[in-house]
Parts: C-alpha cells; structure tokens; sequence
C-alpha cells in the first residue's frame, strides 16, 4: 500500500464538494432501505465520474455542478420524494431537419 | 426612382400611339423594356444581413463562453429580436437555448440583455444593420443554466419572501361573503404596481442588486412589497413594512434608477421603493 492520498489542506471549492456529497448521503439515510442503497450508488457514481472528469481549473463548470447538486439535494431532502433513478440517453447522429 | 423615370420615358415615347391601346401598349413596352426587369431583380436581390453576436455557453460541453456570430437577411425577418432569435433556432443553429412563450410582452419569459440594455426580445425591435452588429447575452450578474437562459430561483424565492397576498384580520363571515369594496380611488394607487410581469430586468440592472443578490430584494420584489402596502383591503400594512425595514432588504436601494430605464412595461420601481421608504419615517 502507498501512502495515503488525503490532502493536507481542502480548498474552498473542494469542501464545499465533500459537504455536498455528505449531504445526499444524510438524505439517502431518511429513506428507505433498498432506496438508499439506490440514491448513494447513483450519487457515488456521479461524484467519482465527475473528479475524474471535469479539470480541477474549471471553476465555471465546477460551481455550475455545485448549484445543480444543492436543487438536486433540495428536492431530494422533501419527505414527498422516495428515490432517485438515473437512464442512459445516448447521442445518436440526429440529422438537421431539412424543409 | 429609376424605375419612375424609366416609366415616364416609356410613357412619353408610347404617347404617339391611339389612345384606346395606349394602356396596353404601355404595358407590353414596359414588360420587353430590359432595363425596366433588371431594376426589378435588384430589388428583390438585395439582402439586407445583420449579424448577431449571441452569448453561447453548454454546461455538457464546458468550454468558456463565447459570443458567436450569426448572419441574418431582415428582409426575410420578422421585426423583433425574438422573431430572429426564432429564425436563427430553426434554420441556423437549433442548439441556440432561450425562454419564450408569449411574444407579445406580457410572459417575461424572453427577458435578456440586448446590445446593453435589459428588456424583453419580443419587445425590442432589431437596430437596423448599418448600426452594426447586436450583442445578446443574458440578464447581467445572474447564474447561467444554458446560453441565454438563468437561473431565476433566487428572483422568485425573493417574491415569494414579501408574501403577495392578500392577508385580512377580520374573518370572512363579517363581510357576509362577498367581496372586499374597494373605492376607485384607491384602486388608482395600484396603477403602476400590478402590471408588474416579474420578468426582472430591473432587478438585473440595479448595480446594487449586483453586489448584494442574496441580501437585498431588488426593484421588483420591493415594487410587489409596495403593491401589497398600498392595498387598502389589506390589513397587514404595519407588519409588511417592517418585514421590509432591514438595511439590506430595503435600504440597498441607493435611487440608482437604472430599474426605472430598464422596465418594458414602463413602470418605476424605484418610485415605489421611495414610496415605502417614506411609510417607514412615520411613527
């Protein structure tokens, strides 16, 4: 095993992230089981895709996610919403309508 | 012009003939006339192109923002910036994203910024296109969701915070159940204030809404927060005034007006907002 990986000093940006993060999986906790288990695999698998993603510089993007996530983390927080569900959508080549 | 003169000759050269065919003469030496056709053509062919710089930003694709521009023919166009936006979206780029729904001025939904200036783009009519080329971009200092669209919540929660409805302390039963009279006097006092469409461009242009969005209401929400003081079936009016006595909430205010030069409605918010502040002086 390497040493650990943990930075010494988060910036801003980056707690605001973890924060984020901690506060779906609190939410996740309110719910039922099996739509727990659903909300923090889908919430995981977005935060890991995006860190490796998205560049550490691309504060407009970053802040863009973060805003997105609170709404997100909002409506999820209301008793009235039970779980999350996420679909694929893939791009196909769509032609410009032509008149 | 040409074309005038061009027929006046035609017209003199034609005279010698009978008058019964003078008319149809005319005519048939017009339509062979060479000339006469191709002034014709050149009116229909000249195009009159605009270019569009419009604000582009796609939070899938996240490069920085740009202004991109687009060419447009106003002769094929309607008069508004909306109709061009609209042109462009279905013949151009269908990837351009902006708000619309009424095109007549009373949704707010197309609020943006137009060469400088906030107002409606089904309102504002196209500069002509020797004035050269038009910036679109969003509503200032707002958070961008896509190209021209913002992010409103914030706007909205502020709306929301002054509570804009009718609030009464005698219960209904009093008034035996039918309206609340209303002199028409006092009904006057709301001119002004109800035709607000909370499309925010005032509150986009106020400087001061700028650098405080979160703490200060902004020219709309106080405009709505006046509306609802003013209302003489109303019977909240001390406790409105001191939601709003804060010196954030109301008392960023520093009578800038840029929200009177914006509005598209041609209403003065910041009349209004004087307005609440003279009620706040009172005992």
């Amino acid at each position: 095993m390497g040493p650990s990986s943990a930075p010494r000093r988060l910036s801003g940006m980056q707690k605001q992230v973890l924060s984020l993060y901690r506060g779906f999986l609190r939410a996740a906790r309110t719910k039922s089981a099996e739509d727990r288990q659903r909300i923090e695999s889908i919430v995981s698998i977005e935060f890991r895709r995006n860190a490796k993603e998205v560049d550490r510089k691309n504060f407009l993007y970053i802040e863009y996610l973060l805003r997105r996530g609170k709404k997100q983390l909002d409506q999820l927080r209301s008793p009235d919403i039970v779980g999350l569900s996420a679909t694929n959508v893939s791009f196909s080549q769509t032609k410009a309508p032509t008149h | 012009m040409a074309t005038g003169l061009i027929r006046r000759a035609i017209a003199s050269a034609s005279s010698r003939s009978t008058a019964a065919s003078f008319r149809y003469v005319c005519v048939r030496t017009m339509a062979s006339e060479a000339q006469a056709q191709q002034v014709d053509l050149k009116a229909r062919d000249k195009t009159d192109v605009k270019t569009f710089s419009i604000y582009r930003w796609n939070p899938d694709n996240p490069k920085k923002p740009e202004l991109k521009e687009y060419e447009i023919d106003l002769k094929e166009c309607g008069p508004m910036v909306l109709d061009a936006l609209i042109k462009i979206k279905n013949e151009m780029d269908p990837t351009l994203t902006f708000r619309r729904s009424c095109r007549e001025g009373i949704c707010g939904s197309c609020a943006m910024n137009i060469d400088g200036c906030n107002g409606l783009a089904c309102l504002t009519k196209i500069a002509p296109s020797n004035a050269g080329a038009t910036m679109i971009t969003p509503l200032p200092h707002m958070f961008v969701i896509k190209d021209l669209v913002v992010d409103m919540t914030n706007f909205y929660n502020q709306y929301k915070s002054i509570e804009p409805w009718l609030k009464r302390k005698t219960p209904a039963a009093e008034l035996d159940g039918k309206e609340i009279r209303q002199s028409k006097k006092d009904r006057a006092k709301l001119d002004g204030m109800y035709e607000c469409i909370l499309c925010a461009c005032c509150s986009t242009s106020c400087p001061s809404y700028w650098w405080n969005p979160e703490s200060y209401l902004g020219p709309a929400a106080l405009l709505h927060a006046n509306r609802w003081i003013s209302d003489s079936r109303d019977e909240y009016t001390e406790e409105r005034l001191d939601a709003v006595n804060d010196e954030f909430k109301l008392y960023r205010c520093h009578t800038i007006l840029n929200c009177a030069r914006a509005c598209p409605k041609g209403l003065n918010p910041g009349k209004q907002i004087q307005h609440i502040k003279q009620l706040q002086l009172k005992p």
